[in-house]
């Protein structure tokens, strides 16, 4: 119907603030979702490229544990009798491992062109090794030592010279080496890789005689199973063999937690704006009420008018929702890099030089975008549409049905924390439990938040009552007014709720992190070979070990081994240590007794921290299998401890019982303890003096290591502050479109109060007053829930993200940012109708209705 | 044409309820001009409202050339209203998103009746009041008479069976109320349509052939139809 849809059409264009801010809310909302979307696929993108780059067209991979794998097993692979006329598995031996050039860390691969290529068969174009056009290179690769191949737009970066000469270093040892190709066109996957023979990758990471997997590709169906399962049999008991996919999709399992994580507060985000959208479609309809009344009267059915508010609504979604997705490409692009850098910092090295955006994102954000409209137009549209079209409801009536609805909102907040509750009591391990719980929790809030905002209203009108009849007039009106003001306030209260949650919970980790980084670390100073944590080839000199240990105030030391294990549960980190006799204390038991877990670690028992137990439900006296050199070995655990390094959690392992079955005899980090009086920052000179020449390490005094440590936490919570900041960024919008909207309505009241005496400073004051003291309720109401927001992340999301226990610290800073955001949002809100009716002519602002 | 029979309509208030009518009857031949007088609050309005099915009757029944309305169930009774039965408020209640000819039109549309069609016949109606030269006009800027004229226009234009006018001179001043009352008069009878007005005004009833008083919830025959003023 045209002249509908016009009177539809016109009216939002009439109310172009409101639609803006509306439109401003919805596109935050969808805006982050898109962004996270595209943050998280890139990074996924990258490492699926990177693997594709490394993995070429291997369909599986034979690993070993920590040493990897004797290369005579390959040749004995290679030559083992075959059928005659049956398919022949492809094999291609690797040597991989992190290396660093300049401030750069890179992935070496060490591959043997001519098995490369023959495992790539067709699909020779991903092998990275045939980047070698001429017999020239060909010859380079094979007997010149330190050649290299790598990605031109890799080469660009580092600014290697013509001459292709560069040093790179390995676990701190420099190397000369030498580009002799550069693989233009190479795709994002080769972006952090850096080629070389086999055995020259042997040579710098110190693994001569070892590989790090070896390549394995079968053809599809019954003839690749039966070779995998010979090639099975012809394997030692410590190789496991694997399909790269699961290798894959292992690996980037690791980030689930995290990612949800993001996912959950894009989603507050939209909820957020969904509050928002919901609070423009009511208001839009409410200024409507008398000429839906005529539409009715004249004869347009209920079925007319809805069609027609949910025609503007999803008008409005579909607009929200491209302008989301272009400010989602917007923020996208910036949080790349913070995803990137979280997952480098925490789990494993990637280079993410494209951002990704699948077409699925775009659908599901324009979807979200609409559904989001619509849901939260269907109320206030089934409501006006089905209600009877008498004319002049009086606003009273209204206002009387605002407080019923606030009313029975009590019951509905009181029922969503029950189910909140019930919810998290119902399931033990269920991250997405707990984030229905913690949903539940801030809807709970946002519909307690009006009546909560009445009531303060009414009881400071009472209050003010005493004083001044200015005073109680501006509560009372935020009281009578909750049709106008109730949904703004409500999402206004939810995103203080979350950010005052999350604000606890940081703090709280942080200071859970701090108390844990005091009490592990206890030696003085730290000595450590630069790389990647878990790789082999962080190892020490032995002979710079003994010139450090020499250095004179050095009274006694632990030593450590970290490497990654194969276990019965996946891939496992694994920290083998010889204590220091101060070191044990630093160790704090949430299961298990030191006194008997001590003597039975000497014995060979394992501990297990935290998050580890928590993640294979693994507790003292159980048993855990790990591959050792020697096959499958099922160890005890003696204990589990308290730990905040690493969320994927970590078997701590007697150096001398790893050495036995694992045959390491590598050592990958010190602590050194400095006899009394020694200053830290003295030895920390004398230590890097006597390793100069020999090997560059990272020699820290403990108090450098707590910093670097809180300085990682603060960038993996960088991202999460952005979100945060973007939710509560979609509720300020919110509050200031239905404040302003409400204070513009009032412009004839207000011109009415002048008339009666009121001067224009007092008319400004009691506007913004009002929008003041509505950002307050809300951020009142937000506390309490707050604190229960932060118990529900600490102690259900958390715990079952990542396995940690983490006390809850309050401090008033925490509640600093919910604060002033309130008062910002209310100021700004109040300010400009504060402006416009003191300085707006009394005649017209009497005129108005 | 229009039968009312015993009906009744109360509301609540808080714990008191307040009687609006009480099996209040008559009967309204077609194209009759009937005024409907009575005290404020007294349930004129009410009454129009419960004769248009806008408002459900808590008994008696309401008959329109022969079909009852209060029988009819929602959508039933809003298709019944957009076709057989015209409004003008003492507000006029405009839509102000849409133009003169637009708010004319928009009835028409709700009928089924889309295009050069509607155009047509809105522009007809509109000129008929007066108006034709403002059928692009904003509603905004038309004065209190030209707005009745054209709620006048918009109320006729599907031509209706039944006309109900509520104080439809009630936010005009008397010169106004002069102008447009005739405009009123003589689309009706052009209709041949019947036309209830509510009113307070004597000299709009005296225009009217019939003058019913809504007094204790029921309606008394204040003054007998006049064979003049019936057509």
């Amino acid at each position: 119907m045209r002249a509908l849809r016009a009177a539809s059409l016109r009216h939002l264009l009439r109310h172009p603030a409101q639609l803006a801010l509306a439109l401003v809310g919805l596109a935050l909302g969808v805006g982050t979702i898109v962004a996270v979307d595209i943050a998280t696929a890139s990074a996924r993108r990258a490492f699926e490229l990177s693997l594709q780059a490394v993995n070429g067209a291997a369909t599986h991979q034979i690993v070993g544990g920590p040493r990897g794998i004797d290369e005579q097993l390959y040749a004995r692979l290679r030559s083992a009798p075959h059928p005659p006329g049956e398919p022949r598995a492809q094999l291609a031996p690797v040597v991989a491992g992190y290396v660093t050039v300049g401030e750069r860390v890179m992935q070496l691969l060490g591959v043997d062109p001519p098995a490369s290529a023959e495992l790539d068969g067709a699909a020779a174009s991903a092998a990275p090794a045939f980047a070698l056009h001429g017999a020239e290179e060909a010859r380079e690769w094979l007997t010149e030592p330190g050649t290299v191949v790598m990605s031109a737009s890799s080469a660009r970066e580092l600014g290697i010279a013509a001459d292709g000469r560069f040093e790179l270093a390995v676990g701190g040892v420099r190397h000369p080496a030498r580009l002799i190709a550069r693989l233009e066109d190479a795709g994002a996957g080769f972006d952090a890789l850096l080629l070389t023979d086999i055995a020259q990758a042997q040579e710098w990471l110190g693994t001569v005689g070892r590989l790090s997997r070896i390549d394995v590709r079968v053809p599809a169906g019954a003839a690749g199973t039966a070779l995998l399962a010979r090639l099975a049999a012809q394997l030692p008991a410590d190789l496991a063999l694997h399909a790269t996919r699961a290798e894959a999709r292992e690996t980037f399992a690791m980030t689930d937690a995290f990612t949800t994580n993001l996912k959950a507060m894009s989603l507050l985000a939209l909820l957020v704006g969904t509050l928002l959208i919901y609070g423009a479609v009511s208001f839009a309809v409410l200024q409507r009420r008398s000429i839906i009344a005529v539409l009715r009267a004249l004869g347009a059915t209920r079925g007319e008018v809805l069609a027609m508010l949910l025609s503007e609504a999803a008008v409005l979604g579909i607009a929200g929702a491209v302008c989301g997705v272009l400010l989602g490409l917007a923020i996208g692009r910036g949080l790349v890099g913070l995803v990137a850098q979280t997952i480098n910092d925490l789990y494993f090295v990637v280079a993410v030089s494209e951002v990704s955006v699948p077409a699925s994102v775009l659908v599901k954000a324009l979807c979200a975008g609409l559904a989001t409209a619509l849901v939260a137009a269907l109320l206030p549209a089934l409501e006006v549409a089905g209600s009877s079209p008498q004319l002049g409801l009086a606003r009273s009536v209204l206002e009387r049905r605002a407080l019923q609805v606030a009313r029975r909102l009590v019951i509905v907040s009181v029922l969503l924390a029950l189910g909140a509750l019930l919810t998290i009591a119902g399931s033990s391990r269920s991250l997405l439990a707990g984030f229905v719980a913690l949903f539940m929790l801030l809807l709970s809030v946002a519909a307690l938040t009006p009546a909560a905002l009445r009531a303060l209203a009414g009881a400071a009108a009472a209050i003010a009552a005493r004083f001044s009849p200015v005073a109680r007039l501006a509560c009372a009106d935020i009281a009578a007014s909750l049709s106008r003001t109730g949904v703004a306030i409500a999402a206004l209260g939810m995103a203080l709720t979350a950010m005052i949650g999350v604000a606890i919970m940081v703090e709280s980790f942080r200071e859970s992190l701090r108390e844990w980084l005091i009490q592990s670390l206890r030696a003085d100073v730290y000595v450590s070979a630069p790389g990647v944590a878990e790789s082999l080839e962080r190892r020490l000199d032995p002979q710079v070990i003994r010139a450090l240990l020499q250095v004179p105030g050095v009274r006694a030391h632990s030593e450590g081994r970290r490497v990654t294990v194969t276990s019965s549960a996946g891939a496992l980190d694994l920290n083998a240590v010889h204590l220091a006799a101060e070191s044990y204390a630093g160790y704090r038991f949430t299961q298990g007794e030191a006194a008997h877990a001590w003597p039975q670690f000497a014995r060979g028992a394992i501990l297990i921290s935290e998050p580890l137990a928590w993640r294979l439900s693994l507790a003292p006296g159980g048993r855990l299998t790990l591959i050792t050199a020697s096959g499958p070995r099922a160890f005890t655990v003696a204990g589990v401890y308290r730990e905040y390094g690493n969320d994927r959690g970590e078997v701590l392992m007697d150096l001398e019982a790893y050495r036995q079955w694992w045959h390491d005899e590598g050592i990958a980090a010190l602590g050194i303890y400095l006899a009394p009086g020694i200053p830290a920052a003295q030895a920390v000179r004398e230590l890097r003096s006597a390793a100069r020449g020999r090997q560059a390490l990272l020699i820290r005094s403990n108090a450098d290591i707590r910093a670097l440590s809180m300085r990682i936490f603060e960038r993996t919570f960088v991202i999460t502050r952005v979100l945060y900041w973007l939710a509560a960024g979609v509720a300020a919008v919110g509050l200031v479109s239905a404040l302003l909207a409400w204070e513009l309505e009032r412009a004839r009241e207000l011109a009415l109060l002048r008339t009666l005496g009121l001067t224009r400073a007092a008319i400004a004051l009691l506007v913004v007053g009002q929008t003041a003291f509505m950002g307050v309720a809300a951020f009142l109401a937000a506390i309490p829930a707050g604190l229960c927001t932060a118990l529900v992340l600490t102690d259900v999301i958390n715990r079952r993200a990542f396995g940690w226990q983490i006390g809850l610290h309050l401090a008033p800073a925490q509640f600093g940012n919910a604060l002033w955001l309130a008062f910002a949002a209310a100021l700004a809100a109040g300010a400009y109708p504060a402006w416009r009716s003191a300085r707006a002519p009394l005649a017209s602002g009497l005129r108005e209705e | 044409m229009l039968e009312i029979r015993q009906l009744s309509r109360s509301f609540r208030e808080g714990a008191r309820v307040h009687t609006v009518l009480q099996e209040a009857s008559a009967q309204i031949a077609g194209g009759e001009i009937v005024a409907i007088m009575g005290r404020s609050g007294s349930g004129k309005s009410t009454l129009l409202n419960l004769i248009s099915g806008i408002d459900r009757a808590d008994g008696g029944t309401v008959h329109i050339d022969g079909r009852e309305v209060t029988s009819l169930a929602e959508p039933a009774r809003t298709l019944f209203r957009r076709a057989h039965i015209g409004f003008v408020y003492q507000f006029f209640n405009l839509i102000p998103t849409l133009d003169v000819a637009e708010n004319v039109r928009l009835v028409l549309e709700l009928n089924g009746v889309h295009g050069a069609p509607a155009r047509a016949r809105s522009l007809a109606v509109l000129e008929a009041v007066g108006l034709g030269a403002r059928a692009h006009s904003a509603v905004e800027e038309l004065s209190g008479g030209e707005q009745q004229r054209v709620a006048i226009a918009r109320a006729l234009v599907h031509r209706p069976r039944l006309l109900l006018a509520d104080e439809p001179t009630g936010n005009l001043d008397d010169e106004t109320a002069r102008e447009v009352l005739p405009a009123l008069l003589s689309l009706v009878r052009e209709h041949g349509a019947t036309l209830v007005i509510v009113t307070h005004d004597e000299q709009l009833a005296a225009s009217a052939g019939r003058v019913l008083e809504l007094r204790e919830g029921r309606l008394h025959e204040r003054r007998a139809p006049h064979p003049a003023a019936a057509r």
